[in-house]
């Protein structure tokens, strides 16, 4: 008997959590009005989407019912909420690096990523990131430059001259 | 059905400076990528997509086709030096490379990985370009309702064949189904799925989509490791490495490449026809042919590091580049996600591959077969003189390797239109993928899903309309849909036995490896 824990990473587990969020949702779809609006062939508006969300149950209905229904995929048994949070840390630190880079300017703000994010990762000597940091940026700008894809200026947008 | 004005323009669009010039940069970039274990060639093409849209469409097909080849021979020299392959597909040349390896013969067995992946592909490159226009031809005869199954004859081979478990391939089908309704309903052209965002009215992009979930997905699984694994060093023996990176290593003899004929000939007889049904893929292929070699000829031992291990597994997984691209071509249905992917460029090149292609962009098709034969040089080339270097770039920190493709995947997403939501989007696809990966979830049946629901959708609302919205009469009013939907059954019982056989050769050779 596996514990609730357990449980939830096994395919059943992921199966069920899926049917319930799913279900959650085609009730969400039902209730729109937009979804019952009928187009000129017919059909309506909500025909496909509803369709596809419909075919999703079944299939995650399946995952609790089959004979893989007991095992956990590698991923799921060393998952932790640590490394869940890990990812969407990653994901907010790119998107503020990104929101930076189009005021800032590609040139300064991306050393600077590039030197925490390597740093993080692993390699400790503040020098050897800040060099990579910096080689990188300045490659992947000439790069990007050469092949005509403009990347933001910034506040450096006087002096550069692309 | 042959058109020589077509044939002239494509030579005009091919022979020029520029084409040669992205092919050989798609190469080199595609053995890297392969070389490096955790990148794919799905992942390099992703990355490069963003690129294209400032090209005309022969240098991006040059790019795009140069890194499919290439990074699919680059999971050979990792899977040689180390062991670990840098793709999927080159796990069976694991077995006989790796003992080469470690007996001094690094160096040859590269090149038989080189020589048996050029070889083998570009033949199958010949099978493409004779089979593909035949059945373009034939599926011009299709109607909707015929082309509606045969989009159903490729949902129910890619969701059941990708991965290990069924249910989820067929979920991940299904996802991507759902995701292709976001956006404009095609005949009313009204916004429908997009949840109030008004961005979202113009249907979701292919870029950021392919970029977060092959690019950023495996970026942040990587790097969720990094940080789980912060501190334990990683040492490579590179002292097994010499008879690779010692210029004095003995390299292939034209006589011992031809002793390969036999496992090469296998190799390309059932790497062509697993790339050919969509959902296979090339892991299959290449474990398949490496199965079928050793079972031909159990004289040649091999399994204990020996050359034609490495042709046979090799020349599998190679022979499935160019058809793979054969259901896009003649039915504009993507085979595999590398296919996809292609696909994909060509519809931002404003030729959406259909079986109307040959007849609309004969010159475009033209330029691609020349392009798939002509790469193969590349290929040859590029890796036979930087074969030693590319060994290297498997001992490149991933520290420094996840920072820089994370950095190249946001700008590459905002390049491609200049739309801050592109990144948005590119990024909670990332997060998407990264569920689907640690719940081993295939990614393939969703990309593809993905492309052609809107042909699936169309052709079923137009069979409904002929029919004046009689169900029956609009799915199985012709004799050809009722062949569609058997020839469904019968591909889906023959693809799942050949997935079956492949995934025994795979366990077989994993309990002889560990036995040893």
């Amino acid at each position: 008997m596996k514990r609730p824990g357990e449980w939830l990473r096994c395919n059943q587990g992921v199966g069920f959590m899926l049917t319930l969020a799913l279900i959650a949702f085609l009730v969400h779809l039902e209730l729109s009005s937009w979804v019952h609006r009928k187009v000129r062939d017919g059909f309506t508006l909500g025909f496909f989407p509803v369709l596809a969300v419909v075919l999703l149950i079944i299939f995650s209905v399946i995952m609790i019912l089959d004979t893989h229904r007991k095992e956990t995929s590698g991923g799921l048994k060393t998952f932790t909420f640590k490394s869940f949070l890990g990812g969407v840390l990653i994901i907010i630190a790119t998107w503020f690096y990104f929101t930076v880079m189009r005021k800032v300017g590609f040139l300064i703000i991306t050393p600077v990523y590039l030197l925490f994010f390597i740093y993080t990762l692993g390699l400790k000597s503040w020098r050897k990131c800040a060099v990579s940091a910096i080689v990188m940026t300045v490659i992947v700008y000439a790069a990007f430059t050469a092949i005509g894809i403009k990347l933001p200026p910034g506040i450096l947008w006087v002096i550069l001259p692309f | 059905m042959f058109q020589a004005e077509a044939l002239r323009e494509a030579f005009q669009l091919f022979f020029t400076p520029e084409v040669f010039y992205w092919m050989a940069i798609g190469v080199t970039v595609g053995v890297g990528v392969g070389a490096i274990p955790g990148l794919s060639a799905a992942t390099g093409i992703a990355l490069m997509l963003p690129v294209t849209f400032t090209m005309s469409v022969a240098p991006a097909l040059g790019l795009l086709i140069g890194l499919y080849k290439g990074a699919v021979y680059g999971g050979s020299i990792s899977a040689i030096s180390f062991a670990t392959p840098g793709t999927s597909e080159a796990a069976a040349t694991v077995y006989d490379g790796y003992k080469l390896m470690k007996k001094g013969q690094g160096r040859k067995a590269v090149e038989m990985a080189l020589s048996a992946s050029v070889s083998a592909d570009t033949a199958s490159d010949l099978v493409t370009i004779l089979v593909a226009p035949p059945l373009a031809m034939a599926a011009l005869a299709f109607g909707p309702a015929e082309r509606f199954w045969l989009v159903v004859l490729a949902f129910t081979l890619i969701g059941s064949l990708s991965g290990k478990h069924l249910a989820k391939g067929l979920i991940s089908a299904s996802l991507g189904i759902f995701l292709a309704t976001i956006g404009p309903d095609p005949v009313s052209a009204v916004p429908r799925m997009t949840f109030g965002v008004w961005w979202l009215s113009g249907g979701i992009p292919f870029i950021p989509l392919m970029i977060g979930l092959f690019a950023i997905s495996t970026m942040l699984e990587e790097s969720i490791k990094l940080l789980r694994e912060r501190g334990i060093v990683q040492r490579v023996k590179v002292s097994i490495m010499k008879g690779l990176l010692m210029k004095s290593g003995a390299g292939l003899t034209f006589r011992e490449y031809l002793r390969c004929w036999k496992e090469m000939l296998i190799g390309l007889s059932i790497g062509s026809f697993v790339g050919f049904l969509p959902g296979l893929g090339s892991t299959v292929g290449a474990f398949l042919s490496y199965g079928v070699a050793k079972q031909a000829s159990p004289e040649k031992k091999i399994g204990e590091g020996v050359l034609e291990g490495v042709a046979a597994a090799e020349s599998g997984n190679n022979a499935t580049v160019g058809p793979t691209l054969i259901p896009l071509l003649a039915f504009g249905i993507p085979g595999s996600i590398s296919a996809a992917l292609i696909g994909g460029a060509l519809m931002l090149q404003g030729a959406t591959p259909s079986p109307r292609m040959f007849k609309l962009y004969p010159e475009i098709v033209y330029a691609l077969f020349m392009i798939l034969i002509v790469a193969n040089g590349f290929n040859f080339g590029i890796g036979r003189i930087f074969g030693r270097l590319y060994a290297r770039l498997g001992l490149l920190p991933k520290s420094l390797l996840v920072p820089l493709i994370f950095m190249m995947a946001t700008i590459g997403s905002f390049a491609f239109r200049g739309n801050p939501y592109d990144v948005v989007l590119a990024l909670v696809f990332g997060l998407l993928g990264y569920g689907m990966r640690i719940a081993e979830i295939p990614t393939a049946p969703l990309v593809i899903s993905f492309l052609v629901t809107p042909m699936m959708e169309a052709n079923l609302r137009r069979a409904l309309i002929i029919s004046h919205r009689e169900w029956i009469q609009a799915l199985f009013g012709s004799p050809l849909s009722i062949g569609l939907v058997v020839a469904t059954a019968v591909l889906t019982f023959i693809s799942l036995k050949l997935k079956g056989a492949g995934m025994a050769a795979e366990s077989r050779e994993e309990t002889e490896k560990n036995s040893h």
